[in-house]
């Protein structure tokens, strides 16, 4: 593993820094209940729409602090929602501030969090939302969710994508053309409408949980079958390689030449486009939610949290740190597809 | 010493009975392999000569029953320490694959796979008891050569000689009774080709299996085989003990010309656009191509035996076997 992380780096510091990148993001929403100063449905009732606070070292008099501070804010025009800052009192950033008890993964609980102001002022890094939820909490929130989603989806439809195609490409005959008609049935209709459909089936009153289990069983139904068909056919070629032949006459049994020979073989492509096809989860559940079919609110996701600004339209132009939950998506997205190009040059023994 | 051979055996180790083999095309089936008969008893290194095309692998491969699905055994009997191999089903196939006879071909590069290492390649061709598996992989790689760093490597960072000593490992290391050489060293060069014959010759007077080296080097053959059987068209035209007798067959003394380099008239390429399946049933194999065809030719020539060892598939050998 140690060798890997090295290989990569010295193939591609993009990647590497990639890597790395989308580690922190993984991270930062695993620990979410920890690193968040705010839990993702508190609100602050009176600011809506509230800009990202200003943290100081200068007070309004000009005396330098050492610890950063924020002031409170009260709101300047209702309408419009603008905010000024009251200088009468500082409110210091203080760091794992005690607050209310939270679980982390239903296991460990922490009333800790790694930083905070004390109220009534509140420390909104992102800015908040229409109903004054911190942006920056929901957004680590909502990557649990979102991240998670990509991971466990691909999971599921890498693992019947590899395994239909594999036994359809090494047994070839009946079972191929059975498998592959199966596939290609799937393939005919249009993703984003097999997604609508399959998600019209089951009612709009479910729990978070169901809905969350539900999504990724829907991602992952639509995305195993391209990936089907593509390891059938790297499958048939690497079948026909001398090795295959060679592991043949060592006398192993077919489940360990296509679990020991052929997956491996595989790799170089199904690595690449594992990493590539993550993001087409994230979305896929963000066009879900937008379509107020995925994650229901008050829990966010990055595609909910995107989908409460395109909503409405005054938001873009006033309040645009909305669109932060898009910017992390894409941000994720490139990363991934970076770092599948340089991994499948990276795990070929060939090019150490 | 762990590797030497156990006793109790047959003496025929692997023993070919009429075997026939059709590759099965669209409408009509071609012949591959013509009523194939030999034996290889323990100890022998028996070469198997020929063209390319003439069926060596196939016969390789259909001794291991590998060969691929277009291609049928139409009948015969292949026999490994007594027991026909083509009546068992695949699962006790396995078993014998591997341990009981083991292979080792052509292009080593390609015949390892490329994502595993030297060490993983052994331990997966290896079929004992667990607990003396390091030991044993050790000891084996000792035997061809090699040192025991090597099974930290992958394929590509070794030199085609060294993957070959490793495909040698591999097929000593459950110490086998039959060894099947498929032109182990077409792909390495003249010194490498030495080592690796020197090597195999070796093994062959330490553990004394079965050998079946098959090559197109005549050559060679003639210096480390104990019997030679000369292949022409899917059938054994003779099998001859070279430096004891001097191959009778028109097509072996073209090939021996070859090497000598006294008959320059008959270094003429045989023709292999036309399928002889058609004539198979009526004339000699070699007929086309033979000086020394007469009208009597013109029939089914069997294989006729000397002894149990050599023998001809020629109509003259009654008149002129000795030399």
């Amino acid at each position: 593993m140690r060798k890997l992380l090295h290989r990569l780096k010295n193939h591609s510091r993009l990647a590497y820094f990639s890597l790395w990148f989308l580690l922190v993001f993984y991270f930062a929403s695993f620990f979410a209940d920890i690193l968040a100063p705010y839990h993702f449905d508190h609100q602050f009732r009176n600011k809506p729409y509230h800009p990202p606070t200003k943290i100081h070292f200068f007070d309004s008099r000009g005396h330098f602090h050492i610890r950063p501070f924020v002031y409170n804010t009260v709101v300047d025009d209702p309408v419009f929602k603008t905010y000024r800052e009251d200088h009468s009192k500082i409110y210091p950033l203080k760091f794992f501030v005690r607050g209310k008890e939270r679980k982390i993964f239903f296991f460990f609980k922490t009333d800790r969090y790694l930083f905070g102001v004390d109220q009534p002022a509140g420390i909104f890094l992102f800015g908040t939302d229409n109903y004054g939820r911190d942006i920056f909490s929901r957004l680590l929130y909502g990557g649990r969710i979102s991240l998670s989603i990509s991971l466990i989806g691909v999971f599921i439809s890498f693992s019947l994508g590899m395994i239909t195609g594999g036994i359809a490409g090494y047994f070839g005959g009946i079972i191929d053309q059975t498998l592959m008609r199966l596939v290609e049935i799937l393939m005919v209709f249009p993703s984003f409408y097999l997604m609508l459909s399959l998600r019209a089936m089951f009612p709009l009153n479910l729990s978070s949980i169901q809905v969350y289990l539900l999504i990724v069983l829907i991602l992952s139904l639509i995305g195993w079958a391209g990936l089907a068909r593509i390891i059938r056919g790297m499958v048939l070629s690497i079948k026909e390689e001398d090795y295959i032949l060679a592991a043949k006459s060592l006398g192993l049994s077919h489940w360990k030449i296509l679990l020991f020979h052929i997956f491996p073989n595989t790799f170089s492509y199904s690595i690449t486009a594992i990493t590539i096809s993550v993001p087409g989860y994230i979305i896929g559940e963000a066009a879900l939610s937008l379509l107020g079919l995925g994650i229901q609110e008050p829990y966010p996701s990055w595609g909910n949290i995107l989908s409460s600004t395109i909503g409405n339209l005054r938001v873009l132009g006033d309040a645009p740190w909305l669109l932060l939950a898009g910017i992390f998506i894409f941000v994720v997205l490139i990363n991934f597809n970076l770092l599948g190009d340089a991994l499948r040059n990276v795990l070929d023994p060939k090019n150490w | 010493m762990c590797l030497t051979p156990k006793t109790g055996r047959m003496e025929r180790m692997l023993e070919i009975k009429n075997l026939s083999v059709l590759r099965i095309e669209r409408k009509k089936s071609v012949p591959i392999l013509n009523d194939i008969n030999f034996a290889v008893k323990e100890g022998e290194m028996f070469c198997l000569v020929g063209e390319s095309g003439s069926g060596k692998t196939s016969l390789a491969l259909s001794i291991i029953r590998l060969l691929p699905k277009s291609f049928k055994i139409a009948y015969g009997e292949i026999l490994i320490n007594g027991k026909n191999i083509l009546g068992i089903n695949e699962r006790s196939m396995r078993n014998i694959r591997g341990k009981e006879i083991s292979i080792i071909f052509q292009d080593p590069a390609a015949y390892l796979d490329p994502l595993f290492t030297i060490g993983t390649h052994l331990q997966e061709s290896f079929h004992g008891k667990m607990a003396n598996k390091k030991e044993l992989i050790s000891l084996a790689l000792q035997e061809v050569g090699l040192d025991s760093e090597i099974q930290t490597v992958y394929p590509h960072q070794l030199s085609g000689g060294q993957q070959q000593r490793v495909m040698i490992a591999m097929a000593l290391i459950n110490k086998p009774s039959i060894i099947i050489a498929d032109e182990p060293t077409t792909a390495l060069d003249v010194l490498t080709t030495r080592q690796i014959i020197s090597l195999l010759n070796a093994i062959r007077l330490k553990h004394s299996p079965a050998m079946l080296f098959i090559t197109h080097d005549l050559e060679l053959a003639m210096e480390i085989g104990t019997r030679i059987g000369i292949m022409y068209r899917g059938n054994i035209v003779e099998i001859f003990r070279p430096g004891v007798q001097k191959p009778y067959h028109p097509y072996s003394k073209i090939l021996l010309g070859t090497i000598e380099r006294k008959n320059s008239k008959l270094v003429v390429g045989v023709e292999k656009n036309k399928f002889y399946n058609e004539q198979i049933s009526q004339v000699c194999v070699f007929f086309d191509m033979c000086d020394e065809k007469e009208e009597n030719c013109k029939k089914i020539i069997p294989f006729i035996w000397h002894n149990n060892e050599t023998g001809v598939r020629c109509i003259k050998s009654g008149r002129n076997t000795q030399v």
